[in-house]
């Protein structure tokens, strides 16, 4: 006799308002104490599911069309969030969202209000056994936290509940290595300790290390579903997901000419805390330099710095031979620095086409007046205007979707639109931050060929911070380390993966996770 | 040196109020998300309830009444009216707020018409002399106490219990919220709730003396300590709602005070006060003293 699942979604059908359907018949069981992985590329329908079990489908415009979600036989479809979460189905949402006005104690107790007291007390002392690092900064502001303490605190918020099932959306999203592994590590203990837990990575290794059975998505349909391992040996997945048999990297730019950007000494301090000490780096013109390290070393710091954001205590930025450290960022956007932002800045009402044609505001000549009114100039202007946002969006491969809402545009392809809205104002040097957080291995190369495009067509400097080692090494010409907000090596990619000082603090345990 | 003093003290008894009525503003906005314009003609609903009643029911009696109705409307608003338009945009909820509050406000004045309402209440027009010719009225001494008190109430409740985990959780992060169990509907229903209860205790406070009774202008005089006290103070910050109450108080009692010596910026400056310092906290801090700076982490 068949042993019931703990938690069942049978033909189930989402759709979102004003967009194609999302999930066209996804079936899907969690065994008790089970662990499932859900795997597949940006806008596959993996965060839908989850919105969809959870009941949050409402707050992003969706609804379940048709087909059923239950939890031991008990309906969850047509329950508000609220109701569900109290019937044991708890989520950590994608991208952490821990409550940042609040402590991280407060944070705890706020995942806790649907249990008692001697629940709650029970599973307060578990999740400091399992986060330790989460009872040194109890009293702290959860705000405070960084990237992956933040992630262990959502995880641990929703452990509060003491939850029959845990629903994990992408726990490992721009994480570095190490932590991803230790986040691996929690999930094991989650699971050991009888919780089932519905994981959906991005990070196939790590999904498919720890899953019972998986299940891979693609446009809204189940195509592979098996165990782990038996999905790990399938040719499909290794391609896709783990990235084996990957590509020669793009052609370098043969000629390094003089430096598009000379950053010297830079220092910036946050109160008492030095977010960097020293800090020198130069981009040569035409190249692509990375900027590296592990969470918190101050990569996303120092690009801050360079775009004026952030106005640094001492140092030097020298772009095309001109002084441009502590210009406010419209000054310094307007000589020509593009850059895309890793938490992405787009208008999410806006379509493609008029988020692009934002990017070109700097080159926009036709004032408020003309605008309004219409003069044969204006009108003459918006239509060169249009023909080259078409011409940046070809880049990127985005014309067909220049009239839809960015809101109905899956991640990955967001990321592109970024990119394309910082293209548009023509910059001489553009600022990846973090260009493929968040994608699949096909994606990430896919990115990296439109680089290397945007680059030759564009003729175009580019600084990019990004996580995925093997993005950075396939694409960048020279390589720059932070670590703790200073730099501790700087070179080719090569010298620079063979620096001792990088394979402690970042590199070492990236080799062993690609190897094992 | 006596004016000043007598300046001070009411100006900080007035100052109380307008905490009060500032209070009950801002934890519609953060629970909610909804700027309550409806708030004014709330305070002058509690007001009037205690005007008809504390003949039949004495002063003590018609509070609680006032107090129990009020909130009760105010939740009503809140769960009835904006539950239908929940998911809309903020704009249109403060639209649909000031509707409410004109058909509350008109009808509430057609009662009242030429009746001479005043607030019954215990303290009639004495004052206490505090030395040095320096004297306040009793009702703004009780004021003070009431204010504090239900101050001090909420914001531990605000800080320990689960509901104000619960609240603060809601107010920063919805959807999140929602995925931990908190029931959305019921934070924002509960603060209206307590809005309208404080919207009653403060218009008795508004419109006993010195104020003259209670007329159909009551809550317009409200709304217009309400609003600049929480826009200084920062929408969406209890704490804000504190500091600018008390601005907002003194500002307006010592440029009354001294109008002799501020003639030249004419007259009746005192009610415009309070605008003028709001404005000058924005020009240097657009998300108010105390309010959630919009950050983003680029």
């Amino acid at each position: 006799m068949r042993v019931e699942p703990l938690l069942r979604v049978r033909d189930l059908h989402v759709a979102y308002s004003g967009a194609l359907p999302a999930l066209h018949g996804v079936s899907l069981e969690v065994p008790h104490r089970g662990v499932v992985a859900v795997l597949g590329a940006n806008g596959a329908g993996k965060s839908t599911l989850l919105r969809a079990i959870s009941g949050t489908l409402r707050f992003a415009g969706g609804r379940v069309v048709s087909g059923s979600i239950e939890c031991d036989g008990r309906r969850l479809d047509g329950l508000d969030a609220a109701a569900i979460a109290r019937a044991g189905v708890v989520q950590v949402p994608e991208g952490r969202q821990v409550f940042e006005d609040l402590t991280v104690e407060e944070n705890l107790r706020a995942g806790g209000l649907v249990t008692g007291r001697a629940a709650r007390r029970q599973a307060r002392d578990r999740v400091m056994e399992l986060f330790p690092v989460l009872r040194e900064r109890a009293g702290q502001r959860a705000g405070l936290l960084s990237g992956g303490e933040q992630q262990m605190l959502a995880i641990a918020r929703a452990l509060m509940a003491s939850p029959r099932v845990l629903l994990l959306d992408e726990p490992s999203l721009g994480l570095a290595p190490r932590l991803v592994e230790r986040i691996g590590e929690v999930i094991a203990e989650i699971h050991r300790c009888g919780t089932a837990v519905v994981l959906v990575e991005q990070n196939a290794a790590m999904a498919l290390a720890l899953a019972g059975t998986a299940y891979v998505l693609e446009v809204g349909r189940v195509t592979l579903q098996g165990s782990g391992a038996e999905l790990a040996a399938t040719d499909e997945v290794r391609h896709r997901y783990l990235g084996v048999q990957s590509g020669a990297p793009p052609s370098r730019h043969e000629q390094l000419r003089e430096p598009e950007l000379v950053a010297q000494g830079i220092s910036v301090r946050f109160g008492g805390v030095a977010a960097l000490s020293d800090v020198s780096l130069t981009v040569a013109r035409g190249s692509v330099h990375a900027l590296i390290g592990p969470n918190g070393a101050g990569k996303s710091t120092c690009l801050n710095v360079l775009t004026g954001v952030y106005r640094a205590t001492a140092g030097s930025v020298r772009y095309q031979g001109k002084e441009i450290v502590n210009l406010r960022p419209h000054r310094i956007a307007g000589l020509g620095v593009g850059r895309t932002f890793q938490n992405l800045a787009l208008s999410a009402s806006a379509t493609v086409e008029q988020n692009l044609l934002l990017g070109r505001h700097r080159l926009t000549r036709a004032g408020f007046l003309s605008a309004g009114l219409r003069t044969p100039a204006a009108r003459r202007e918006q239509t060169a205007q249009r023909r080259r946002v078409a011409e940046v969006a070809s880049l990127l491969d985005l014309n067909g979707m220049l009239h839809r809402p960015v809101a109905a545009l899956p991640y990955g392809v967001r990321k592109r639109v970024e990119m394309a809205r910082a293209l548009c104002s023509e910059p001489s040097l553009l600022l990846l931050d973090e260009p493929v957080a968040g994608m699949t291995a096909a994606e990430s190369t896919r990115l990296a060929e439109a680089v290397a495009r945007v680059r030759a067509e564009l003729d175009l400097s580019i600084l990019l911070v990004e996580h995925d080692m093997a993005f950075v090494m396939g694409i960048a010409d020279e390589v720059t380390v932070l670590d703790f907000g200073r730099r501790i090596a700087s070179g080719t990619p090569a010298q620079v993966q063979r620096d001792p000082a990088v394979i402690r603090a970042y590199l070492g345990t990236a080799r062993q996770e690609a190897t094992s | 040196m006596s004016q000043f003093l007598e300046l001070l003290a009411n100006g900080v008894s007035l100052g109380c109020i307008d905490a009060l009525i500032a209070l009950g503003f801002v934890i519609v906005f953060k629970a909610a998300r909804v700027v309550n314009f409806a708030y004014g003609s709330l305070l002058l609903l509690g007001a009037y309830i205690v005007g008809r009643y504390h003949d039949s029911l004495g002063f003590g009696g018609a509070v609680l009444l006032s107090i129990a109705v009020t909130a009760t409307i105010a939740a009503l608003i809140g769960v009835v009216l904006l539950r239908k338009v929940r998911l809309a945009d903020p704009g249109t909820l403060a639209i649909l707020t000031l509707g409410v509050d004109i058909v509350l406000a008109t009808d509430l004045t057609r009662r009242i018409g030429t009746d001479l309402l005043t607030t019954g209440d215990p303290w009639g027009a004495n004052v206490i002399p505090l030395g040095g010719g320096v004297h306040i009225p009793q009702t703004r001494v009780a004021a003070a106490a009431v204010a504090v008190v239900l101050v001090v109430a909420f914001l531990s409740a605000l800080k320990f219990t689960d509901w104000g985990v619960a609240l603060r959780a809601a107010a920063e992060r919805p959807a999140t919220a929602a995925l931990m169990g908190v029931r959305l509907g019921r934070i924002a229903a509960g603060a209206w709730l307590l809005a309208g209860a404080l919207a009653a205790t403060a218009g008795v406070f508004v419109t006993a003396f010195p104020s003259p009774g209670i007329s159909g202008t009551v809550g317009q005089i409200a709304l217009g300590a309400a609003v600049p006290a929480a826009v200084l103070g920062g929408l969406d910050s209890t704490t804000g709602a504190l500091v600018g109450g008390l601005a907002v108080g003194l500002t307006a009692t010592f440029a009354a005070g001294y109008q002799d010596q501020l003639a030249f910026l004419g007259r009746g400056f005192g009610s415009v006060a309070p605008y003028v310092v709001m404005l000058l906290v924005l020009l240097v801090r657009p998300w108010g003293l105390f309010g959630g700076r919009e950050v983003t982490r680029v």
